[in-house]
């Protein structure tokens, strides 16, 4: 597996960058937190696939610790999962 | 008891009443939010046209990462239906995704009821009249309609 970092964005407000939408796997608006934590922010981070959907990380990474490592899909668009890098 | 599963179930069931699809309708067992009762009206202008069929899902405590379990409790003839109800789609099984909620889900299979893959048959009958003779597969659609009236 090669990991290629094609672009790297700052992310400073406090709101999630991705819009004023909810996370397609709990539902939960982003701003909010998965269905497993109480608090939203730095304990429920979001986390992006290199395919640009956001997810809750807690979300995404049950749904890819579900999955053998060649069904690791994104659950929107079906590519490959990887964690997009940012800082 | 509130875990992750039931939440999001209880947001399907909000999101089904606020914006049912059209054809479908389903709601969470007494006292079990893990079990649903659903019904899906053959759409129109189609040999399914008429027929309300009932299903049951079964939902675990790994939804959404894991499908239901849906089953037909209405007769049904149908090459993707098995004899017991069982369901033969895609995504229910290997392309389940955890972005889908209980209205993909009937939506998916309300679809799936005009729209037959052959090629994965659970009913073989079926799926031999539905390609070799499809008047008399839209007959036996027709029977099974009616039926549905009454079970
Ligand atoms: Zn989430
Ligand atoms: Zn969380
Ligand atoms: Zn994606």
């Amino acid at each position: 597996m090669k990991l290629t970092i094609n672009k790297v964005r700052l992310v400073a407000a406090w709101t999630w960058d991705a819009g004023d939408d909810a996370c397609g796997i709990c539902r939960n608006a982003f701003d909010g937190c998965c269905p497993d934590c109480n608090i939203p922010g730095d304990a429920c981070p979001l986390v992006w696939g290199n395919c640009k959907h956001p997810f809750h990380l807690h979300c995404i990474s049950k749904w890819i610790g579900a999955q053998s490592s060649e069904q690791q899909k994104c659950p929107m668009c079906r590519q490959d999962w990887k964690f997009e890098a940012r800082k | 008891m509130s875990t992750p599963a039931r939440k999001r179930l209880i947001r399907d069931f909000k999101k089904l009443q606020n914006d049912p699809p059209s054809g479908i309708s389903g709601a969470p067992c007494d006292n079990n939010i893990m079990k649903w009762n659903a019904v899906i009206f053959g759409p129109d202008d189609t040999p399914w046209e008429g027929g309300t069929f009932k299903l049951t899902l079964q939902f675990t405590e790994d939804y959404p990462n894991k499908p239901p379990v849906v089953k037909f409790v209405s007769k049904l003839f149908h090459p993707n239906v098995y004899n017991d109800g069982g369901i033969c789609l895609d995504i229910l099984q290997s392309n389940w995704s955890p972005i889908y909620d209980i209205s993909a889900v009937l939506t998916s299979i309300q679809s799936l009821l005009c729209d037959p893959n052959p090629n994965s048959p659970a009913n073989s009958e079926a799926a031999k009249l539905f390609q070799e003779n499809r008047r008399e597969y839209d007959k036996r659609v027709q029977q099974i309609v009616e039926e549905s009236w009454t079970t």
